[in-house]
């Protein structure tokens, strides 16, 4: 099944300068999106994730350099202005972040933040905004969603907020939603309950999501397909099952078998030696080539490019891991 | 089997609300957070004793309490026989050393301001484990024990990642032979693969030093690595208590299958299986009558919304709060 793409990230590439040290904190990152897919976005935290994510909708181009593009249905909108990424942002592709509280305006009521959105972006009138800001928060399980128009955001408790940041980025009704760790924040009951929304309103919607979260049962429970993220790269993408089933980078590998699961409680956990590089100080060759166990001279001297192993399968690796299906991981 | 390091009977503790201005015309005192609501634990030497609950459900205000960083309104603890919230109590310095506390967040716990070295020092002569000559010696005992290297003696928390603060936090609260270690969500802000090493490192230590370990944590996984036993909390109450493997194969209170279902599984083919809890977290400001669980609980019947439910033991599987658990134990 081929779903037509309406988000393809090329050569993405995103550099901060602090104190006159360069940190590329995004490195030449490529994937697509298509209509209604989930695409999960992982990895441990500085691997470059959420700039990625903020830097499709040119939220880091203000801190740091973004080179590469970002064809929004076919359409380059890494270049835009300002003013003509307004007519995108919000409107066609909307954002979610961790934090539901950071991101809601303390002082305006949740009614007022809502209908602002649809003031932006619809042709809606008072009164019928008003009536689909109560359609929205009824949508996203708010209890009597009319009641709550005008409670301010310290009013709802932490899950309630993110169903609130939820509703108002879907109520332009969006066709992409960026979501940065959206449910790390919250309790792991809350957490299925957030899921479940999201899910269920890209389904019905037809919208595609880009989830950045560092959870991988989060990933096996919502995504389609996966990109793994290493020191600003993608190391690894696949469709989930076989992702996460039988891994083919090393370090999607060492991820997956630093999970307590299937081991015997109490004993010891496998952990990828060494500490994730610094992004001044990366190694010559594969930035994971000094913790990877199967690394060889090859390794440090050029870094893999992402390439095709099987249909749907890339890894950027010069050792890919061939692991049976069935052995136990 | 041998007696419990720490036995807590009946410990309630609330946060006072100050009077707001509808209480004082209504003449009625001031409301209050309940956050512990009458916990009975026993720990007992040399095991893991896993908490696991929804934030705000009383886990980290447990811990606090128990390392006296909040006095209870009742109830009691007691070390080795002794209440450690009597006053005068001889003991009371010992009980610090004993009994040393761990924190989840590697940033605030440790003072900016001092080196790796003069946080080891501090705790090594406040608490005199040795002769000020000696300390040097012992502090890089400590760095060897929790693997840092010598060097990092000099240096300051924020050269440090955050998996190498909690091995400093871990090597501070060893500076003084604790027998108890008290960990809230003490890897919980590392990534996985950092959080495996520390965990490792524990169960190591533990082995090695004879510990005895509370393990605070919302990652349900974890715990179930970590812990022989473990307690479920809810809104203040243990609602289940049992030995860790079949606790988390066969849980038997309805809060303890909800919240261990909703933990996202590795396996893609699980989806939309396990029923969802609905709702949320009742306020502890103003918690139900009958069974505090039953607002959200998916077999609650009439007895729950008027009879709390006593913990007791339940078909030999450990003991639950629930009207119908040996129900629940018969018929899954």
């Amino acid at each position: 099944m081929t779903r037509d793409t309406i988000l393809e990230v090329r050569n993405l590439t995103t550099t901060f300068t602090r104190a006159g040290r360069v940190l590329p904190a995004v490195r030449d990152v490529s994937f697509s999106l298509g209509r209604g897919e989930v695409l999960g976005l992982v990895g441990e935290s500085g691997s470059g994730k959420s700039v990625t994510l903020r830097s499709i909708l040119g939220l880091s181009r203000h801190y740091g350099t973004v080179t590469g593009e970002v064809l929004w249905k076919g359409r380059d909108i890494a270049p835009m202005s300002e003013r003509q990424l307004r007519t995108v942002r919000g409107r066609e592709i909307a954002m979610i972040f961790q934090e539901p509280m950071s991101s809601l305006n303390p002082l305006l009521t949740v009614g007022l933040q809502l209908t602002e959105v649809l003031k932006a972006h619809t042709d809606l009138g008072r009164t019928e905004r008003r009536k689909r800001a109560v359609e929205m928060l009824d949508h996203v399980g708010i209890p009597s969603a009319a009641a709550r128009l005008d409670d301010y955001p310290h009013q709802f408790s932490g899950g309630m907020r993110q169903r609130v940041m939820i509703a108002i980025a879907l109520a332009a009704r969006p066709e992409l939603l960026l979501a940065d760790e959206p449910t790390t924040a919250l309790d792991v009951t809350i957490q299925a309950q957030i899921l479940d929304l999201i899910l269920g309103l890209a389904r019905e919607y037809d919208m595609g999501v880009l989830l950045v979260t560092h959870d991988l049962g989060v990933v096996a429970q919502t995504c389609d397909r996966v990109a793994v993220m290493y020191a600003g790269r993608i190391v690894e993408e696949a469709p989930v099952a076989p992702l996460l089933s039988d891994p083919r980078h090393p370090y999607t590998m060492g991820l997956m078998r630093s999970v307590p699961e299937g081991v015997a409680p109490r004993t010891s956990l496998y952990s990828v030696p060494g500490t994730p590089p610094a992004l001044d100080a990366l190694p010559m060759g594969c930035a994971f080539a000094p913790r990877c166990p199967s690394a060889s001279a090859q390794c440090s001297a050029a870094d893999p490019a992402l390439s095709r192993l099987a249909p749907g399968r890339l890894a950027a690796c010069h050792h890919p891991v061939s692991l049976a299906k069935g052995d136990a991981a | 089997m041998t007696a419990p390091v720490l036995e807590i009977r009946d410990l309630h503790l609330a946060f006072p609300l100050g009077r707001s201005l509808a209480d004082l015309i209504a003449r009625r005192p001031g409301r209050a957070v309940r956050a512990l609501n009458g916990i009975d634990l026993d720990l007992r030497r040399g095991e893991t004793l896993g908490i696991v609950g929804e934030s705000g459900c009383g886990k980290s205000t447990l811990a606090r309490a128990i390392v006296r960083l909040y006095r209870p309104t009742s109830g009691t603890v007691r070390f080795d026989g002794d209440d450690v919230f009597a006053t005068g109590n001889r003991r009371d310095r010992t009980y610090n050393r004993r009994v040393q506390m761990m924190f989840q967040d590697p940033y605030s716990s440790l003072n900016p301001r001092m080196t790796c070295g003069q946080i080891l020092t501090e705790a090594l002569s406040v608490h005199q484990m040795r002769p000020p000559a000696e300390i040097p010696a012992r502090v890089a005992e400590l760095l060897d024990l929790v693997r840092l290297p010598q060097d990092a003696a000099g240096k300051l928390p924020h050269e440090f990642s955050g998996g190498q603060r909690q091995r400093i936090a871990i090597a501070r609260a060893l500076a003084v032979e604790p027998e108890v270690l008290i960990a809230d969500e003490l890897v919980s802000a590392l990534d996985v693969s950092v959080q495996a090493q520390v965990v490792n490192l524990l169960l190591e230590l533990q082995e090695r030093l004879d510990l005895t370990i509370l393990f605070v944590a919302h990652d349900l996984r974890l715990v179930r690595h970590v812990s022989n036993r473990v307690a479920v909390i809810y809104l203040g109450r243990i609602v289940e208590i049992g030995d860790s493997e079949s606790l988390f194969a066969a849980p038997l209170h309805p809060y303890s299958q909800a919240l261990l279902s909703a933990a996202p599984s590795l396996d893609p083919t699980d989806r939309g299986r396990g029923a969802r809890l609905q709702g949320e977290l009742p306020s502890p400001l103003n918690i139900p009558p009958g069974c505090p669980f039953h607002l959200r609980c998916p077999r609650a019947t009439d007895i729950c919304r008027k009879t709390r439910p006593d913990l007791r033991s339940v078909a030999a599987r450990g003991e639950v709060a629930c009207h119908h658990a040996e129900e629940i134990a018969l018929n899954g």
